[in-house]
């Protein structure tokens, strides 16, 4: 794939997510498109001046519009999510493709507003529902369209352990910067993964932790109108198996989250598992971080016109709408641990939140 | 007025579950001091006046606790940080205007099996096996030299086993005996000096608020004389495992490789002063060789696979060895500590936290 113009980027959020991940992917996918880093915006200095170690030719800028001067093509919108929205439209309006970070948007409304702006711009938006790359993911997707191990009987997914992340700022946790916790932090990918493979269920039941700001547990009840039913746990608290189980007439596969090429699979009957590292043509299939590279190939390939992008804004929206359903309906978690003057207090302060 | 409370490792488990007791009870305004961002997650679920800083930083620290009535310190960290805290974290409270400090400090200070007639007049070393005794210690001597010169007034508790929702105490022992990899040295015959954690918080609530409580250091524990087998065989019983499938030891004899005693040269205070003038190259080389030399045979081929046997630990097993249930007259009579939470009972709202945390629980 080659192009004789470099395709102009920009990177819109400094973060740990750009310099973690959107900075190598970059760097790695210029080797095979030409692409030229033009322009770096956070409002802090300090984050800016790391990655411009890496793209020394970039242009450090203090907002959006000395951004948008700079001419870019192609945007990573990579800020906290309550920008999200605001920065992409105004990208967008001229004519800027964006692959927004998850989740696109602080609410549906909002992610609504940005679908608008990208057809009226005619420009791409894609979400950076990443997971959508892995090739494990990809193989469930094909087990469960093919009838491969016959229907889906039930799932069970875990994901979470004591929050980890190097976040480079409080955003994560305060209620005005980041409109949820764990449920918009890990389940937009989760109920993606659900939404893609599945589609949206027909019932819903969720409960959270949150007393007063964020949740650090919550938890969902799923049922489909085929009878598929569903349970999954979240946590930024207390270690989980980090593991998918989808059980299906003719046997279960668990994948570990994280792991893009690897699947384990049970067959009823069998007395053996397969513990599969994928391939094709005898080569591993793409790994995490290549399956990220992906990601951002198919951004600045889509912007192009040269296929089309994997996960746009109209799939994005799917998982937030989901997560906005569950937020409007949630009951708080038991705590059985509690004192009943706790209890109290909780409810006070769940009180106050309605 | 409600007093405004500093808590010095605010994300660990005792410190989360501190939060949750003092918040929503309205027993105190709190400032959760914690050291980076990331350490926010469990104590977000409230709406808190958080600080960020780095628990050797004096300044930092003393700019957290500003306008704080007291701070608690229940840093968890390791034993060079747990050292060099304990004078930090005075300086800035005296810094900050801070009428009383409650540190936490553990039972671990007279060893994992203490000596019968244990007692706080016991006398300390710092010759333990586990660096994390001497570092308690250390920070004691260190906590009690800066009293003498401050006016900062100092209370020091010593736990035993904390047990409760989020211990690892909890988390730990479901896991292995969910994994068959449980065991009891003895039978289980030994003592475990447990708290349930409202106990300790019970402890550190008078350990603020006594007068008398100043320049004083308290062991503190759960009314009931517990052993291992009873705490193991309850938690199994919460997760409907057979206690008698756990495995029974004699306690094995614990010897040091190669690579524990050149570690434990590697990481001695001299050592560490000169590793800088040493090059990195060097550095590695030595690491590397002994690394080689340590490492376990490769095996054979037509060795059939094992089954998985518990990995026992020196420190379990001298936990397990302890013989002597430790008093806490001296918090009765001073503080009019009670431990109001039954061991049952905590054993119970930890079993309700495990079925929390998705653990299988069979409640009865």
């Amino acid at each position: 794939m080659t192009s004789s113009h470099p395709r102009r980027f920009a990177l819109v959020g400094c973060g740990a997510i750009s310099e973690l991940y959107y900075a190598p992917a970059l760097v790695e996918v210029s080797k095979i498109i030409p692409l030229e880093m033009v322009a770096l915006y956070d409002p802090s200095p300090d984050r800016t001046a790391s990655l411009l170690r890496i793209f020394p030719n970039a242009k450090s800028v203090s907002n959006i519009e000395d951004l948008i001067a700079t001419s870019p093509d192609l945007a990573v919108v990579a800020s906290p999510a309550k920008f999200h929205s605001s920065q992409a439209i105004d990208l967008l309006s001229v004519g800027v493709h964006v692959l927004c970070e998850k989740p696109m948007a602080s609410s549906v409304s909002e992610a609504e507003s940005m679908i608008i702006a990208a057809r009226r711009a005619n420009c791409v938006l894609a979400i950076g529902l990443f997971r959508r790359f892995f090739p494990a993911l990809q193989t469930i997707k094909d087990i469960i369209d093919k009838g491969t191990l016959g229907p889906v009987r039930h799932f069970h997914f875990e994901e979470g352990g004591l929050f980890n992340w190097p976040a480079a700022s409080a955003s994560f946790f305060q209620k005005n910067n980041s409109q949820g916790g764990v449920l918009l932090d890990l389940g937009v990918h989760l109920l993606d993964l659900i939404c893609w493979w599945l589609g949206e269920p027909k019932s819903m039941l969720y409960e959270d932790d949150m007393m007063g700001n964020l949740e650090a547990n919550c938890r969902l009840i799923l049922a489909y109108e085929n009878g598929i039913t569903g349970d999954i746990r979240m946590s930024r608290d207390t270690s989980c198996s980090n593991t998918y189980t989808i059980e299906f007439e003719r046997g279960r596969i668990a994948w570990k989250v994280g792991e893009s090429n690897q699947l384990k699979l049970y067959l009823n009957d069998l007395p053996f598992d397969f513990h599969s590292q994928l391939c094709k043509d005898n080569l591993p299939a793409s790994n995490y971080n290549q399956s990220f590279v992906r990601q951002i190939l198919n951004f600045v390939s889509a912007s192009m016109g040269l296929e089309s992008v994997l996960v746009p804004g109209e799939e994005g929206i799917r998982s937030l709408k989901l997560i906005q359903q569950c937020y409007t309906h949630r009951t708080l978690m038991a705590m059985p641990w509690l004192t009943d003057l706790e209890i109290q207090g909780c409810s006070k302060l769940c009180a106050g939140e309605s | 007025m409600t007093p405004t409370i500093a808590v010095l490792g605010a994300s660990g488990f005792v410190g989360s579950r501190l939060l949750e007791l003092y918040h929503l009870t309205g027993y105190a305004k709190l400032r959760p001091i914690v050291r980076n961002y990331s350490s926010l997650a469990r104590l977000a679920r409230f709406d808190l006046d958080w600080r960020i800083a780095d628990a050797c930083d004096q300044e930092a620290l003393t700019a957290a606790l500003e306008g704080c009535d007291a701070v608690i310190n229940l840093i968890v960290a390791n034993p060079d940080v747990i050292v060099a805290n304990a004078s930090v974290t005075y300086q800035a409270a005296q810094a900050a205007g801070i009428q009383r400090l409650v540190f936490m400090s553990s039972a671990s200070v007279h060893g994992q099996a203490p000596a019968p007639g244990t007692d706080e007049t016991s006398p300390l070393h710092t010759n333990h096996r586990f660096a994390y005794n001497n570092a308690k210690v250390r920070a004691e001597y260190e906590l009690n030299r800066c009293r003498r010169r401050g006016s900062v007034e100092l209370v020091i508790l010593r736990p035993g086993i904390v047990f409760g929702p989020r211990s690892r105490w909890v988390s730990d022992i479901a896991d292995q005996l969910l994994g068959n990899q449980a065991y009891l040295i003895n039978d289980g015959h030994g003592i475990c000096n447990s708290i349930y954690v409202d106990n300790l918080i019970e402890a550190i609530t008078l350990a603020l608020t006594v007068p008398s409580a100043d320049r004083e250091t308290f062991l503190v524990g759960d009314r009931e004389r517990v052993t291992w087998f009873h705490f193991y065989s309850l938690i199994a019983n919460g997760l409907g495992y057979d206690i008698n499938n756990v495995v029974c030891l004699s306690p094995p004899q614990f010897t040091s490789t190669l690579f524990d005693r050149f570690e434990a040269v590697r990481t001695s205070k001299p050592v560490q002063a000169l590793l800088p003038r040493i090059p990195r190259l060097m550095k590695e080389a030595a690491k590397g060789a002994i690394k080689t030399v340590s490492a376990p045979p490769i095996s054979s081929p037509w060795r059939l696979p094992d089954v998985l046997t518990p990995n026992v630990t020196e420190e379990m097993t001298q936990l397990q060895l302890c013989s002597v249930h430790l008093p806490h007259e001296k918090a009765q009579r001073i503080l009019d500590y009670n431990a109001n939470v039954s061991f049952a009972e905590g054993i119970k709202r930890s079993l309700g936290w495990l079925q929390f945390a998705g653990y299988p629980i069979q409640l009865h």
